[in-house]
């Protein structure tokens, strides 16, 4: 009798467990996302947040318009792109002439890269490096998952309807050009930019130098190495992307030709 | 769900009233504690320990609120990390949570209605067992004679 009893008990509670199961499998069938719109609204506040943060360093900054650099970078872009399938339009490049070594991604795919970053390129292919590494962390969607988790989500939306106040936008525009990503999300992006250019057929090991010399503070510009300074541990970033380099063997070439490459550093001395 | 049985005696007034307040007791706390599930819990535990003593109609209705709670604090303390999880984490919003979001709020509001419905039977000192906990209770609450 007693037997019998518990065996009743224990068949309803699994029934009852199986009822949750089953409830949430049925409404997990639903395209929710789509229903309460998650993209379309993450997609129209991150293209806002994108064209506010540009804002306020195009009007700050001065943009380089030399249309021979904007063609070297943009060959270097393409050549990225296509051969890794990510959408061009998804990338815009803007160079600014500045010292600092610097280069950071904005919302919705704007990539800022700084004169002195090209400078201080001893070859076409560390500064490919620093591009794969940018556009990993657009496409990884980093931008945004850092701003939500530092700023917090309520902020941003407040920003993109135009309560957000001048002075905060320019703090949080800040963030992004002169404060990392976690470690993870970094090591990611690394990790993604050497797929990208091994892809691309560039050779990653110069990218790992250029962390590896920027550490090493031997540099001429070292006192603007931002880039660097923001990535902890480019020693160690160094060491894991020729370790993983290693792995992918491959047939490099050259996007840019060695002229082309002389000459855009001169464009970018002037 | 929800069965009206026979209970082995009639309870009285004041009977009724306790074990109509141990539901009471855990609805309070649910709204109270909402975000945190494990506060209702610890609402109903304290009403439990402090009427263990009672008659056998009032101990009865307290266990059965008591372990009433359990799938809704297990369905809500996953709910909740997952959210904490999202929140603080990397991880982003899926089909699959808010599906699992929807399903808790349901579960949660059968056992909002179930709870009411029950406080307000047994306050009339009509005995009420639930599916399964009911059982569950019989087996642990033992009347004395």
């Amino acid at each position: 009798m007693q037997i019998g009893v518990m065996k009743k008990i224990f068949i309803q509670g699994l029934l009852l467990i199986a009822l949750f199961f089953a409830t949430w499998l049925v409404f997990a069938q639903v395209d929710w996302m789509t229903v309460f719109k998650v993209h379309q609204m993450t997609d129209k506040t991150e293209q806002k947040l994108g064209e506010l943060f540009f804002d306020i360093f195009k009007k700050s900054e001065k943009e380089n318009v030399n249309p021979f650099v904007a063609n070297c970078v943009d060959s270097i872009l393409t050549k990225i792109c296509k051969e890794n399938g990510i959408d061009k339009e998804s990338v815009q490049v803007h160079i600014f002439d500045k010292d600092e070594v610097n280069a950071f991604a904005l919302p919705n795919g704007h990539l800022l890269i700084y004169s002195g970053l090209i400078s201080a390129s001893d070859n076409q292919e560390e500064l490919s490096g620093v591009i794969c590494h940018e556009i990993a962390h657009i496409e990884l969607n980093h931008v945004m998952k850092k701003l939500v988790k530092e700023v917090g989500l309520s902020v941003l939306i407040s920003m993109t309807t135009g309560n957000g106040g001048s002075e905060v936008i320019k703090e949080t525009a800040k963030l992004l050009s002169s404060s990392a990503f976690d470690r993870s999300l970094e090591k990611e992006a690394d990790i993604k930019a050497v797929e990208y250019l091994v892809q691309a057929k560039i050779n990653p090991e110069p990218f790992a130098d250029f962390l590896y010399k920027l550490s090493a503070n031997e540099h001429e510009v070292v006192k603007y190495l931002t880039w660097a300074s923001t990535h902890p541990d480019s020693k160690k970033r160094a060491e894991y992307i020729i370790e993983y380099s290693k792995k992918k063997s491959a047939e490099y070439e050259a996007i840019l030709s060695v002229a082309t490459w002389e000459k855009l550093k001169e464009e970018i001395a002037e | 769900m929800i069965n009206v049985t026979k209970f082995g005696y009639e309870p009285g007034e004041h009977e009724a009233e306790k074990a109509s307040n141990s539901y009471l007791m855990s609805l309070i706390a649910f709204i109270a504690g909402l975000p945190l599930p494990i506060i209702n819990l610890i609402a109903t535990l304290i009403f439990y320990l402090g009427n263990r003593k009672g008659t056998y109609f009032v101990r009865w209705h307290c266990t059965q609120a008591l372990l009433s709670q359990l799938s809704v604090l297990f369905i809500n303390s996953y709910g909740f990390w997952w959210t904490v999880s999202i929140i603080f984490t990397p991880n982003e919003i899926t089909n699959q949570y808010i599906a699992y979001i929807i399903a808790a709020v349901i579960f949660n509001l059968g056992e909002f209605i179930a709870t009411i419905y029950t406080a307000v039977q047994t306050r009339k000192g009509i005995h009420i067992e639930w599916w399964f906990y009911g059982g569950l209770t019989d087996l642990i609450c033992k009347s004395e004679s």
